[in-house]
């Protein structure tokens, strides 16, 4: 047989400590800064260093680590780290960090009511989708408020889109609003029909 | 025997957290049903009269109850030669590549990762036998894992049901298995020797990381389990895992490109699989 039972390959290296971390995060070299970003998401004390690091961090696989760590680490302050990306001119940069405020319950639960009202238009679209991690009842609630203050089109189509998904009888009244508001749009009013017949099968089929 | 407690919403919360705190698994208010039903068989085997009971139980791991506990959440439903078309990628094309820059007599690591009762590291073993003609140039090591311990021992005595043999043709049913009592077939002692067996919970960079990195991972219908904030954690694990330019299959309805934007996708003739990128790369 060509087969061998015994490791072929020692284990893989220990993980650094605190100290490590810190230096490494610093590091020229982008592997050394991805085991640093990788083992801070165990050393809460480090939120502040990946919070520093990530905008300055060129390497899109280190950033993801940064994003993936300070969401692990998960206190409001670690996740609140993250939100200035979602308004970086970087496109990957934006999607990398809804995506880890997509994976915190904090975002969602503690952080959602504040981004929903961020005075960028850009960050209220983005931050609708971070609704989906709510239950859906909430969800439901959050995005409904939404539409009944949102002037901007953009927004009410990306609240409608997730409502669409999550929201159930008692988002009907606020959709049909929004349609009135925005009758002279075609592509949100077909929006608003599509979402309102989802709603409706959904609750029929109960 | 206890009798069988509907859990309050605060105690189907505090299980399911506790659950997916050690495991990364998710189970909603949609799969009550399961997990009570895997509570009450807690329950009976550790004589727990109420919920409470049983929960202090685990929390404080008397008789390892933890590991028995996430033991009964775990799927195991497979069978040999299952989604054989990432086995012929394997040999068409992926360790081609790997062994485009290995002697002859290194090593080429294969990890089938949530392995279950062992069906895929052995389908593995035997796919290699009967399909690469360079199977005898490399010393090849093939390790499975699952977070589940009791699968592990019955992956380690390799005794299959006559369901699990159902893709095999009867050739190599004859080639590589004993006929038991029963309706039982055993894999023969050389294969099961050639894989070894461990526990590994791919949510835990500390259990991934001890075991170096492989030329090629099967992660096959596992991620789905997940959360978006396991999957991450998952594929960074992995990712560390495999060896620049290696390969990671995942199962069909699978795709790595919605859980991180780490790997690149290649596609095959017979599949498209996820690589790290690397000094293979091309």
């Amino acid at each position: 047989m060509p087969f061998v039972r015994k490791p072929t390959q020692p284990a893989g290296h220990a993980k650094p400590g605190a100290a490590e971390v810190l230096t490494g995060l610093g590091s020229a070299i982008a592997e050394e800064r991805w085991t640093a970003a990788r083992a801070a998401a165990e050393l809460p004390e480090s939120a502040a260093a990946l919070a520093a690091a990530l905008p300055q961090e060129t390497d899109s696989r280190v950033r993801e680590a940064i994003f993936t760590s300070l969401a692990r680490i998960g206190t409001r302050d670690s996740v609140a780290a993250m939100l200035p990306m979602l308004r970086s001119d970087d496109a990957a940069l934006r999607t990398g960090a809804l995506d880890a405020l997509r994976s915190s319950v904090i975002a969602a639960h503690e952080l959602l009511p504040q981004l929903l009202n961020d005075p960028d238009v850009d960050v209220r679209i983005l931050s609708c989708e971070l609704a989906r991690s709510l239950p859906n009842e909430e969800a439901s609630r959050s995005l409904c408020a939404l539409l009944a203050r949102e002037a901007e089109l953009n927004v009410c189509a990306a609240a409608v889109e997730v409502l669409a998904e999550v929201g159930n009888d008692s988002a009907l009244p606020s959709l049909a609003q929004c349609a009135r508001r925005f009758a002279q749009v075609p592509f949100l009013s077909f929006a608003i029909r599509l979402a309102t017949d989802r709603i409706t099968a959904a609750g029929s089929r109960g | 025997m206890a009798e069988r407690p509907t859990l309050t919403e605060d105690e189907f919360r505090r299980l399911t957290e506790y659950l997916y705190r050690r495991t990364g698994m998710v189970f909603t208010e949609a799969k009550r049903y399961y997990v009570e039903r895997r509570l009450w068989e807690r329950m009976a085997v550790t004589d727990s009269e109420s919920f409470a009971s049983y929960f202090a139980r685990l929390r404080t791991d008397t008789h390892e109850e933890i590991q028995q506990f996430v033991n009964a959440f775990t799927v195991n439903e497979t069978y040999f030669y299952r989604e054989d078309y990432q086995l012929k990628c394997l040999t068409n094309d992926l360790l081609k590549e790997r062994v485009s820059d290995k002697h002859a007599g290194e090593a080429i690591r294969i990890w089938s990762a949530a392995c279950s009762t062992g069906e895929e590291p052995y389908s593995i073993a035997m796919w290699l036998l009967e399909n690469w003609p360079r199977v005898d140039e490399y010393f090849i090591e093939i390790v499975g894992s699952d977070i589940d311990t009791h699968v592990l021992e019955l992956a380690r005595a390799g005794t299959f049901s006559k369901r699990a043999l159902m893709r095999l043709p009867p050739e190599l049913i004859a080639k590589y298995f004993e006929a038991l009592p029963a309706e039982q077939w055993q894999i023969a002692a050389e294969l099961r020797d050639s894989v070894s067996f461990t526990s590994v919970n791919l949510v835990q960079p500390d259990d991934t990381r001890r075991h170096g990195q492989f030329d090629v991972i099967f992660c096959r219908n596992v991620l789905i389990y997940f959360d978006d904030a396991s999957r991450r954690i998952a594929a960074e694990n992995l990712y560390d895992n495999l060896l620049p330019g290696g390969f990671i299959c995942l199962g069909h309805t699978e795709t790595m490109s919605r859980i991180s934007p780490l790997f690149s996708a290649r596609r095959f003739a017979d599949a498209i699989v996820y690589q790290r990128p690397g000094i293979t790369e091309s």
